[in-house]
């Protein structure tokens, strides 16, 4: 009948317990008193080799394939050649977008026909903007493009990563981006984009 | 559905998924209309004509991809973001939100279906995705034990 009656009984259970083991079990932790007292949930007092200190490492990429071609360890770590092809012409992709953007902003802003209600003036701008943006950014894009492929293959041929190649690589993307409207355009195109690839590798050098 | 770790993370993805979409267009651009410049040419002109038409849609091509998919890859984060959960509802909502965005000038009905088309694709893709993740999947591999089990059952 004790699963009835238990009740006057369970007090003596409880004495006899803290008899034999020594100390009163009810005042040992539940899960509550373990969640509530101060301090459990901070990360330094876990296990140390949890690694919870330093935080999420959110560029950590799949099985650390990095790409192991000696100096290739840039602003953004990277698996391979493709990775380095995206991002980098994503990136002056958007900035020739957002640059050519701008400029066809104020462009539009400059050209408002005069009383013209706003929805005429708003497309004006729009107009401007998208005539503007869009090819600067598929110019600078394709520059970006030819760029990293060439950048990449001659990585891949001298097996450095450094800055002759990537001087390299800028000449010849833009000798080929105006090799067929004559020498001088060419000259000129190959020379600005010489001098493009080399402030990047002062940028680099400046952020890393 | 677990989160696909060899992509990376999220907010810097978007810039590899605009890179990405637009090399291929612009690759994929160049073969297309290579081979319609070099077709729709006259003899004896066919190469300048590839090469003309390769230089004048090309890039525009590549654009257009890359615009699309740059703008796909910061809807789905927003929508990750915001849902906090990663399935294939994402994809679509994406899908209604750049398409969408990406019709906005022509008017409220433009917009509308162009939102909805863009959806539905989206929505076909992920599904045709899941149906040959699905067909390819290694069925689960039963554990070969020792033979002294069947001798002990019998």
């Amino acid at each position: 009948m004790s699963w009835l009656f238990g009740g006057n009984k369970q007090t003596t259970k409880e004495e006899d317990l803290k008899q034999t083991l020594g100390f009163d079990p009810a005042q040992v932790s539940d899960v509550s008193s373990i969640i509530n007292s101060p301090g459990v949930f901070d990360a330094s007092r876990l296990h140390p080799l949890a690694g919870l200190d330093k935080g999420v490492e959110y560029l950590d990429l799949k099985d650390e394939q990095l790409n192991d071609i000696e100096g290739s360890k840039g602003l953004i770590p990277s698996r391979s050649w493709t990775d380095d092809l995206c991002y980098g012409t994503g990136a002056v992709y958007l900035l020739g977008l957002g640059l050519g953007g701008a400029y066809g902003f104020q462009e539009g802003v400059k050209n408002l026909p005069k009383n013209a209600p706003p929805r005429l003036q708003l497309n004006t701008i729009l107009n401007h903007m998208t005539k503007r943006g869009p090819f600067l950014g598929n110019s600078a894009g394709v520059l970006a493009l030819t760029y990293n492929m060439i950048d990449s293959s001659l990585d891949y041929f001298r097996g450095v990563h450094d800055d002759f190649n990537s001087l390299g690589a800028g000449a010849i993307a833009g000798a080929l981006f105006r090799s067929s409207a004559g020498l001088r355009p060419m000259a000129y195109s190959t020379a600005l984009m010489t001098g493009a690839a080399g402030a990047w590798c002062g940028v680099k050098h400046l952020l890393k | 559905m677990s989160a696909d770790h060899a992509r990376d993370p999220c907010p810097i993805v978007i810039l590899n998924d605009f890179g990405g979409a637009f090399a291929m267009g612009v690759i994929g651009g160049c073969v297309w209309h290579g081979i319609k410049g070099f077709r729709n040419s006259p003899y004896g002109e066919r190469r300048y004509g590839a090469i003309s038409a390769i230089k004048a849609r090309a890039p525009v091509l590549g654009g257009n991809f890359g615009v699309w998919g740059g703008l796909f890859s910061t809807f789905d984060c927003s929508v990750k973001a915001v849902r906090k959960r990663e399935d294939a509802w994402n994809a679509v909502i994406a899908g209604f939100f750049t398409g969408g965005a990406l019709a906005i000038r022509g008017g409220w009905r433009h917009t509308r279906n162009s939102a909805i088309t863009c959806a539905c694709l989206l929505g076909v893709f992920e599904g045709v995705g899941m149906m040959f993740l699905r067909a390819f999947a290694q069925p689960p591999v039963q554990p070969i034990y020792a033979e002294e089990g069947a001798q002990l059952a019998a």
